[in-house]
């Protein structure tokens, strides 16, 4: 544990401290242009350490851990904890005033995060992957770059009020992406594979497959439609809309006073199918874990159920303030304070989240079957600049990265030169339908969506 | 430290071996609205290993405690070994350097108490609190550090430097009823203490401008004369053209190879573009880049023509031409990769006004908030924007955001202004999981003939 450190913290600074110990290491295969071109491996240990001191916060941090026989072991060595204590205590001297209690010793759920085969796995059994998937998606006139990642981490948190945590956890990272240049026509299209296990053979066919069909689709080049028109959203094409929401479901948002959400707790804001949760228990993820960075016990939170706005997350701080509790969503770094986050979020038609898990759905369709109402409409998979300007409002406009044309119920081809906007608060009221394509898109899991009325410009 | 280093070089049975170490001490304050949210002083250090063994691939190691060197460089070498490349990957020559650069420290932020950092930010916080009871919320931060880098490389180069950085940032949120608007000032220096102070002006100027654009209608969308600040403009060449540059983009893809054929015309010959990592005093100036080769001027489009790309030392090898110093890493955690430095637009001739002189109606985009580019799509959204109306500066607008295609745009600017100026902006780049960057973009004010300007894109499409 991280008692040396919570040990001297105790003795020094009155209202308590808490830590976070992190190990991690990595191990990573690229493929470049076609050819696999590097190995990697990293290993980095370090502590981070929060003190509250006559009223007021302090944050210190360090990667500079190792004990005195060089190796990082699983606590801080006695000749960086004094120091480390000492940068705490002063940043606490001028820190912000809060009464901060930190919790006590609660059951923790049980949740498996470490996956052996994922862990053992070797370098050739990641450049295994790797070349697997680009025999599958090299073709004629493309080119391919795939990465494998995998980590094993080591996670240890514990305060001065007697709770700690500690857990192992396993995550896979595999992307790759296609490349295709004609003239100035430049095409890339990537999907990739999260998850804490290594994938199984049905998922990597699901991404090779995931990969082809937008490619094929993208071969033809249509002209782009116009005007308010209904549009399907793919699960990785959903961002624009859902980060406005997830923004303002923050508790910091909230105290902020920032969020449209802020005082709606309790109304239908949203289509009456529109649920909204976030799982940090969800197995095989890699976000899952047993408890949060600060030592609250990891459960699902419920943010908003069939339209209605149920709860917003917090931290330790975050909650103090807005007297509220912690919902277990303190996330921390080796360097800076905890700030508030999601794990895993997951988007479900009526609360009913049905089989959710799967990386992708089966059999894979494009549209997730939402295309054959469609006369003339818009199918958006990627959009350039989400995340840009003022997002909480919910006002979006963005050109499409990557987005087809669909007319008479079917994709028609690809189009480029094409923008679309709204205001998401303005269209989750009013969902047209959920496609039957749920999947995971890094750490959200979502069906395509079909909105009505979105505004589409050509240029 | 260097004899450390060098002494484990020699104990690679690698053909090309290099080592960085780096030890980097920061300190951050940040405050939201009149609350301070953080001060914290970090310690941060760790070594990158990177090796080459024959007809082998990269074998990278990286680390954060340093009696592992020893064992990383062993096992960068066994890692290269595994990986089986062919043609073999080859470094293009540099000539070996040995340099000791203390770069200007500019008032050695680590002889300043975090109280002092704290006042600072507080007084320049307090500014943005102050224009208006509008502003509603701020988010104001500071950030220093000063890293200590050690470089050798198996071919003889070895370098220490000491590296400052001071970063500056305030965002003001102004609310009224259900409309919200933000005003950003940011500032980053590759300099230290002395160097931010006397910068309330640009604060307030910021918050001036959020409680003014809740009053402001919004762009109406359509194609416009566009003419582009200083700011936007380096925002712009750096997003829309500075990547694509990068030959780690081009060097083993023939189709991207052919698009970007050195002699192909880019735009009109009013425009030369650039990237220059030895530009004095920069946020993106280093002597070196982190493969130990010197940084230096690199025109990318002559009188609108490209000219040159951004390379390391295996980029430039495999197309034959020379290493530019533009591999950077943004730490130890990193492998270097092609990266831009200082990216520029050259100054051009005229003022502003002779840009806006013949536009009857037009907007002037000012600021950035951001941008993407996903090659040749790019979007940019401004700070702000005021119309032209008759040749005239009019109405503020906002909302304005920019999307267009890289090539139609690049070559419908047909007008640059000789007001070039650097924008030290705080923040940095991104690519390949890198970020933030330091880098720096210069510009004139630019003036493109024709380009979309989001905005209000449903009246448009009415």
């Amino acid at each position: 544990m991280i008692e040396r450190l919570l040990e001297l913290a105790r003795r020094r600074a009155d209202g308590g401290a808490d830590a976070l110990w992190r190990q991690v290491e990595r191990t990573s295969v690229a493929f470049e242009w076609g050819r696999l071109k590097a190995a990697g491996v990293s290993e980095e240990a370090g502590a981070n350490l929060r003190v509250s001191h006559r009223g007021r916060i302090g944050v210190a941090g360090t990667t500079a851990v190792a004990g005195t026989t060089g190796v990082a072991t699983d606590d801080v060595g006695a000749q960086h904890a004094a120091p480390l204590l000492d940068r705490g205590l002063a940043s606490a001297a001028l820190g912000e005033e809060l009464d901060l209690v930190f919790p006590a010793q609660a059951p923790l759920p049980a949740v498996v995060t470490f996956f052996d085969r994922a862990a053992n796995a070797s370098l050739d059994d990641l450049i295994g992957i790797g070349r697997s998937l680009l025999e599958q998606l090299e073709r004629e006139g493309c080119r391919v770059n795939v990465t494998i990642e995998r980590e094993t981490a080591e996670t240890r948190v514990a305060n001065s009020a007697g709770a700690a945590g500690a857990y192992r956890s396993t995550a896979i990272g595999v992307s790759a992406e296609v490349w295709r240049i004609a003239g100035d026509d430049v095409l890339a299209i990537g999907d990739a594979f999260e998850g804490a296990d290594l994938p199984s053979d049905a998922a990597l066919a699901a991404l090779v497959g995931s990969v082809n069909a937008r490619l094929e689709h993208a071969l033809r080049v249509v002209a782009p439609p116009q005007g308010a028109l209904p549009v399907v959203f793919t699960p990785p094409g959903l961002s624009a809309l859902l980060l406005p929401v997830t923004q303002a479901l923050s508790g910091k948002a909230v105290l902020q006073g920032i969020s449209p959400l802020a005082a709606r707790v309790g109304e239908q804001v949203f289509d009456s199918r529109f649920s909204l949760t976030d799982d940090p228990l969800r197995a095989g993820r890699a976000a899952s874990r047993p408890l949060d960075d600060e030592c609250v016990p990891s459960r699902t939170t419920c943010l908003v159920e069939r339209g209605v706005v149920q709860r917003f997350i917090y931290d330790l701080e975050t909650a103090a303030r807005a007297r509220a509790q912690s919902t277990g969503h303190g996330q921390r770094t080796i360097f800076g304070k905890p700030v508030p986050g999601y794990t895993n979020i997951v988007l479900g038609e009526g609360g009913t989240l049905g089989d959710v898990g799967a990386q992708h759905a089966a059999p894979l369709q494009l549209g997730g079957g939402l295309l054959t109402e469609i006369r003339d409409g818009l199918l958006v998979d990627e959009l350039i600049g989400v995340g840009q300007g003022n997002v909480i409002g919910g006002a979006f406009s963005h050109p499409v990265a990557l987005a087809y044309r669909v007319e008479g119920g079917a994709i028609s081809g690809r189009v480029k030169d094409a923008a679309v906007a709204g205001n998401a608060y303005d269209l989750w009221k009013r969902v047209g339908g959920f496609g039957n394509d749920a999947r995971w898109a890094g750490s959200r899991y979502t069906p395509s969506v079909l909105l009505d009325g979105v505004s589409v410009a050509r240029r | 430290m260097i004899d450390r280093l060098t002494a484990a070089l020699e104990r690679s049975r690698a053909d090309y071996t290099e080592i960085r170490v780096e030890r980097t001490w920061s300190t951050a304050v940040g405050f939201r609205g009149r609350r301070l949210e953080s001060a914290t002083a970090s310690e941060d250090q760790g070594g990158f290993v990177r090796a080459l063994a024959t007809g082998g691939g990269w074998g990278v190691a990286s680390f954060t405690s340093l009696d592992r060197l020893d064992a990383m460089v062993a096992r960068a070498v066994e890692l290269s070994r595994a990986v089986r490349v062919t043609p073999s990957i080859r470094l293009a020559e540099v000539a070996p350097h040995q340099a000791d650069a203390i770069l200007d420290l500019d008032g050695d932020v680590r002889g300043v108490p975090i109280a002092e950092k704290k006042r600072l930010l507080e007084a320049y916080n307090g500014e943005l609190l102050a224009v208006s009871d509008r502003v509603v919320d701020t988010v104001a931060s500071y950030r220093d550090e000063v890293s200590e880098y050690w470089y050798v490389n198996s071919e003889g180069t070895a370098l220490h430097e000491l590296r400052p950085e001071v970063t500056l940032s305030g965002t003001a949120v102004a609310r009224r009823d259900g409309t919200i608007e933000k005003g950003l000032e940011s500032i980053g220096l590759r300099r230290g203490w002395n160097s931010v102070q006397d910068k309330a002006a640009g604060f307030r100027k910021a918050a001036e401008r959020a409680v003014q654009l809740l009053d402001a209608p919004m762009v109406t969308g359509a194609a416009y004369p566009v003419i582009l600040d200083p700011e936007l403009a380096g925002v712009f060449i750096h997003e829309a053209f500075g990547h694509l540059s990068e030959a780690d983009f081009v060097y083993e893809n023939p189709q991207a190879r052919e698009m970007m054929t050195l002699g192909r015309r880019f735009g009109k010959p009013a425009l030369n573009v650039g990237d220059n990592g030895a530009a004095a005093g920069l946020r993106g100036t280093l002597p070196f880049d982190d493969e130990g080769t010197p940084t230096q001027d690199t025109p990318l489009i002559k009188e609108g023509i490209l000219v040159g790309r951004l390379h390391s030392r295996e980029t430039a090898a495999t197309m034959g031409e020379r290493a530019t110093g533009n591999a950077r890493a943004i730490s130890f955690r990193h492998p270097p990769i092609v990266r831009m430095t200082n990216t520029y637009i050259a100054n051009g001739r005229g003022s502003f006004d002779d840009l806006i002189r013949d536009v009857k109606l037009g907007v002037y985009a000012c600021g950035a908030f951001g941008g993407q580019t996903l090659l040749e799509n790019f979007s940019f959204t401004a700070a702000y924007g005021r119309m032209i109306r008759d040749g005239h500066l009019a109405e503020l607008v906002k909302d304005v955001v920019l999307a267009g295609n890289l090539f139609q745009t690049l070559d419908r600017i047909d007008h640059i202004a000789g007001d070039f100026r650097w924008n030290q902006m705080g923040g940095g780049c991104g690519k390949g999981g890198q970020a933030p960057l330091p880098v720096t973009e210069g510009a004139p004010h630019v003036r493109i003939e024709e380009a979309l300007v989001g905005g209000d894109v449903a009246s448009r499409s009415r």
